[in-house]
């Protein structure tokens, strides 16, 4: 798994590429408290590249999300694929997160 | 005539065993001409059973076998999952609400239901000192 950070305007892109498994999700993890600790409360994951996720990387996301609402934030997912858009319909999690087709849809959302 | 293929994995109880298991079980989708979406199923049912098997079944530090069967008869996938752990039995766990708000939505517990939701059957048995979890879908 890695992920690209980059600045667009209010938020700060998270580019994940690969696999949100039960070894990597801590990374991310890591990589979220850091961006919240240094002050972001605006984010979106870019999910193109994620091609897998497991209940431990749900759950890394549902952290996220609670912290940015704690702290009034935008936490935004777009451009998954319909494998990681299956697994959070049926957990639930469609209904927690805004999910955006593109990248460009969740920016119009400054 | 029926068409079944078997395929057994054995992995200790090591946390980092996962990643090879699960390019093990992305090279026999491949093999199997199942789709990514499929095997990318397969792998995630397996990665919550056996990582729940993990962490909570055994209470020494010793070594443990984890066996796990992946049988393809027909359009039905049977996933087998053996541990010599303590007694869980996996259906009798709680299941979450899902329909609550982030605030209100609890950390956790959703690997069991992940795997019921995902499978069309599953089942549990105690034989001697042993788990073992059954889980069928029919991929047609």
């Amino acid at each position: 798994m890695n992920i690209k950070k980059e600045k667009i305007g209010n938020f700060t892109v998270l580019k994940i590429k690969g696999r949100i498994d039960t070894i990597h999700s801590s990374a991310l993890e890591l990589e979220v408290n850091q961006q919240f600790d240094s002050g972001e409360k605006n984010l979106i994951f870019n999910c193109s590249g994620m091609d897998y996720i497991s209940s431990s990387g749900l759950r890394i996301f549902l952290v996220a999300q609670k912290k940015a609402k704690a702290i009034n934030g935008k936490l935004f997912l777009c451009d998954m694929q319909p494998a990681i858009q299956e697994i959070f319909r049926i957990s639930g999690f469609s209904n927690l997160f805004r999910i955006f087709d593109t990248q460009e849809e969740a920016l119009e959302n400054q | 005539m029926g068409n079944s293929k078997n395929k057994h994995f054995v992995i200790d109880n090591r946390i980092e065993e996962l990643s090879a298991l699960a390019e093990k079980i992305d090279d026999l989708a491949k093999k199997w001409e199942l789709s990514q979406a499929l095997a990318m199923n397969i792998n995630l049912v397996i990665e919550e059973a056996v990582s729940n098997i993990i962490f909570y079944a055994f209470a020494d530090t010793d070594k443990h076998e984890i066996r796990i069967l992946i049988s393809l008869e027909n359009s039905s996938l049977t996933i087998k999952i053996t541990d010599d752990g303590i007694l869980f039995n996996p259906l009798e766990q709680k299941q979450p609400e899902i329909n609550l708000p982030a605030e209100e939505r609890p950390v956790g517990g959703l690997g069991i239901f992940l795997i019921s939701q995902i499978m069309d059957k599953m089942h549990y048995s105690r034989q001697k000192n042993q788990n073992i979890l059954t889980l069928n879908k029919s991929i047609s």
